[in-house]
């Protein structure tokens, strides 16, 4: 649904601020032709007037049938030219991406691009010129159908009094509630209300015609609702870290709006955040919700919740795979081997293992496993039932297993000697082999980061350990921003994703009752992270997600070196992708050491491996 | 047939054996149809070296998998009628191409599969100390997890 976004900070501007919905690209530029020309053709209301005032110019009044709204920015882009311009950048597009795509190099390498030849403001010009010196342009795209009678520019109309609330030279000061406040004069008022959103969106995004280098966005009236939906989610976001709660929660009601008139995952995305951007607007004191106070709450809906994510998605089942594999190759030869899981759940990550090491080359070796957990309210014994269930499944298949359960609030509670613990099973010898430990967390550390501190020390409890190998699945985002508007962008564009492959996968073998209930309890499960994510804040904000990069700097930082995860997790993830219907959307990479599964373009989660820097024990794991 | 052609002419029931080698050599959706010909057919059909027959020609095995270990850990896992019906079965149906599935990766799901079925029993067993079901020898842990919170 959503592309990355398309900032091309070397040209004076940006295309879309945001991407155009992947599914539906080829009817929206048709769509946006088609709304240029009726932007052009359009009569002009008293906002044009103030516009005009403020910049001066008023030889852009409409008898030239220079656009408005651009001119606002500083483009001058005739009105009757609109449909071309928009289908010459469209060309352009096309051609940076074909070339982006064949090598790099080779477009912006074009002296074209080197320089400005021509004035940008006169896009019309300047489009035809660099399109005529690239010499390639791709075939045409279909003509956009004649604009309807009706132009949408005649209902555009806001009451005078209106005018004196906002100023356009000065746009920081620009409030986007005073035009909410606005009544509507005609009986469209939907439409117009989102031409409004347009239209003011625009401008606390956008700043002064000079600064146009990559921050500006282009407003393109389109009849898209995504788009608009975007933005407007976008304002509010904004509105929100300026503080402004009165224009926020004008927006928010708008979101609403918008986003019933979506379909699919985009309604679904636009709310989960409408709903999480309205807790955080009414309710700022200490929230309630559904998941703020403590992730683990509702536990027993959380691991259920955490199942159907696990049977309706690839993303676990990677994680877990990939960091099985890593496990398996560290636990080479050893006799005695004990895993610590950061997060044991309902331990789905370990029967898998539990067989590939019965049936390794040379035999089962001695297993022990720690599960951490949280504290259950309701009493109930979560940790030592799924100990029971792999314990039964452990002597099926004829593996000597022991574990023990752990029940941590938070795992900078946890202390090394717990962990490495005497052994109380009746054994008395010592065994002279010495045990192997493996530290596994799937989507753990990242609370860690919550409280200050608390990540350093238990990074230290590991390395007291000593493991062998540390295996990490996290996201792959960076949700953890200073600003609150750079996590919700962030948010916004990987939950998309994320929304946006549930809608395209389905997990083996299943109905499509089971699919479709599967679907929606992990669209519940990604919810609650959102929620968390924008409505909650300082201690209660857990869901701190990093990109690999991070927590590459924080793993070494904290003594740690990277090991390769090795081609054989590789192709057992691609296989497994192979196997989840619409799987040709999954791709599975490695970035330099770690496995990275996205959808699309997009890497979504991340396993990486890590063992401790200058261990004389080195594995010989081989790759 | 015919007593003086009983030398000369031969049925396909007469050794179930033979009908299991000639059986295993067919594809899993064939298999399951051939097993509703007939009682000695449905028997034959059903039989656990048959069906690892047609395991083993629809996935791919890496390393040593096809020991006598790997064997064992099936059957205790479910058999490999069921490996296949769970797991070779539909991933071979989603790789187009005929290509072969990974061993590994099935006994992965299949593992897992297992795993959920036991949490059926486990849980009624469980408050009861698991009394109920039979306590693995080499099961020595503790009973209670330990609070460090």
């Amino acid at each position: 649904m959503f592309t990355q976004i398309r900032v091309c900070s070397a040209y004076p501007f940006v295309i879309f601020g945001f991407s155009v919905p992947l599914s539906g690209v080829p009817q929206e530029e048709k769509e946006m032709k088609r709304d240029h020309q009726d932007a052009g053709g359009g009569g002009r209301g008293d906002w044009y007037a103030v516009a005009e005032q403020e910049k001066g110019k008023a030889s852009m009044g409409t008898d030239d049938g220079v656009d408005e709204l651009l001119a606002a920015l500083g483009y001058k882009v005739r009105s009757s030219d609109m449909a071309d311009v928009a289908q010459k950048l469209e060309q352009l597009e096309m051609a940076m991406e074909s070339s982006a795509a064949a090598n790099d190099d080779v477009l912006f390498a074009h002296p074209a691009f080197d320089s400005v030849h021509y004035n940008p403001s006169d896009i019309s010009a300047w489009v035809d010129n660099i399109l005529s010196e690239l010499n390639a342009p791709p075939p045409l795209p279909q003509q956009p159908p004649p604009p309807p009678a009706a132009s949408l520019r005649h209902q555009f109309d806001l009451s005078p009094a209106g005018t004196e609330q906002y100023s356009i030279g000065t746009v920081d000061h620009y409030s986007p509630a005073d035009v909410y406040e606005l009544k509507p004069q005609s009986s469209t008022a939907s439409l117009r209300d989102r031409k409004r959103l347009k239209v003011c969106s625009a401008f606390p995004s956008s700043s002064t015609p000079t600064d146009v280098a990559a921050q500006q966005v282009v407003v393109v009236d389109s009849q898209e609702a995504g788009i608009r939906l975007v933005h407007a989610l976008m304002a509010c976001a904004e509105a929100v870290q300026k503080d402004n709660l009165k224009a926020a929660g004008a927006i928010v009601k708008q979101i609403s709006v918008l986003a019933a008139s979506q379909g699919g995952a985009m309604r679904k995305v636009a709310g989960y955040f409408a709903e999480a951007l309205a807790h955080r607007i009414y309710r700022p004191q200490s929230p309630r919700g559904v998941s703020c106070s403590s992730t683990h709450e509702s536990t027993a809906f959380d691991d259920m919740l955490h199942q159907h994510f696990y049977e309706s998605c690839p993303y676990l089942k990677f994680g877990h795979f990939t960091a099985n594999q890593a496990i398996l190759e560290a636990f080479a030869g050893c006799r005695r081997v004990h895993v610590v899981d950061f997060g044991m759940r309902q331990g789905l990550q370990w029967p898998a293992l539990l067989q590939a090491l019965a049936l390794r080359p040379g035999g089962p070796p001695s297993f022990r496993l720690t599960g951490i957990g949280p504290p259950q309210p309701d009493n109930s014994d979560s940790l030592q039932e799924v100990g029971w269930k792999l314990a039964q499944l452990a002597e099926t298949i004829r593996v000597d297993f022991r574990y023990r359960g752990f029940v941590a609030t938070s795992l900078a509670d946890l202390e090394p000697y717990l962990l490495l613990g005497a052994e109380t099973d009746g054994r008395g010898v010592e065994d002279d082999e010495p045990e192997v430990v493996a530290v596994n967390s799937v989507f753990e550390l990242h609370r860690l980061l919550a409280r200050s501190g608390a990540l350093e020390k238990v990074l230290g409890t590991i390395l007291a350990v000593r493991p062998r190998i540390v295996t990490v699945v996290e996201q792959e985002a960076n949700h953890n921003g200073r600003t609150f508007l750079d996590r919700f962008t962030e948010a916004l564009h990987y939950y998309s994703t994320m929304f946006d492959s549930l809608e395209g996968s389905t997990s083996p073998p299943s109905s499509p009752e089971a699919r479709r209930h599967g679907q929606a309890m992990s669209e519940m499960y990604l919810g609650r992270q959102i929620y968390n994510v924008v409505a909650c804040e300082g201690a209660e904000r857990t869901e701190r997600h990093e990109a690999l990069a991070q927590w590459r700097a924080r793993m070494c930082r904290a003594g740690f070196e990277s090991v390769p995860i090795g081609s054989n997790a590789f192709k057992q993830a691609s296989m497994l992708l192979a196997l989840f219907d619409g799987g040709e959307g999954f791709r599975v990479e490695e970035n330099d050491g770690c496995l990275s599964l996205g959808w699309h373009t997009r890497p979504l989660i991340a396993t990486s491996a890590w063992r401790a820097a200058g261990d004389p024990l080195r594995t010989s794991a081989s790759s | 047939m015919l007593p003086e052609e009983e030398g000369r002419r031969f049925s396909i029931n007469d050794n179930a054996d033979l009908l299991g080698e000639i059986l295993g050599r067919l594809d899993g959706r064939s298999l399951a149809t051939a097993a509703c010909v007939c009682r000695l057919w449905s028997a034959v059909g059903r039989r656990e070296g048959v069906w690892e027959s047609v395991c083993h020609r629809h996935a791919r095995p890496c390393g040593d998998e096809c020991g006598v270990a790997t064997r064992a850990v099936v059957a205790a896992l479910g058999g490999y009628r069921r490996l296949y019906r769970l797991c070779i079965g539909p991933a071979l149906d989603r790789l187009a191409d005929g290509g072969r599935v990974p061993l590994s990766l099935s006994l992965s799901l299949f593992s897992i599969d297992c795993y959920e079925r036991l949490g059926v029993g486990a849980a009624a067993g469980a408050a009861a100390g698991g009394r109920q079901q039979q306590t693995p020898a080499s099961l020595l842990f503790l009973c209670k997890p330990v609070d460090v919170s």
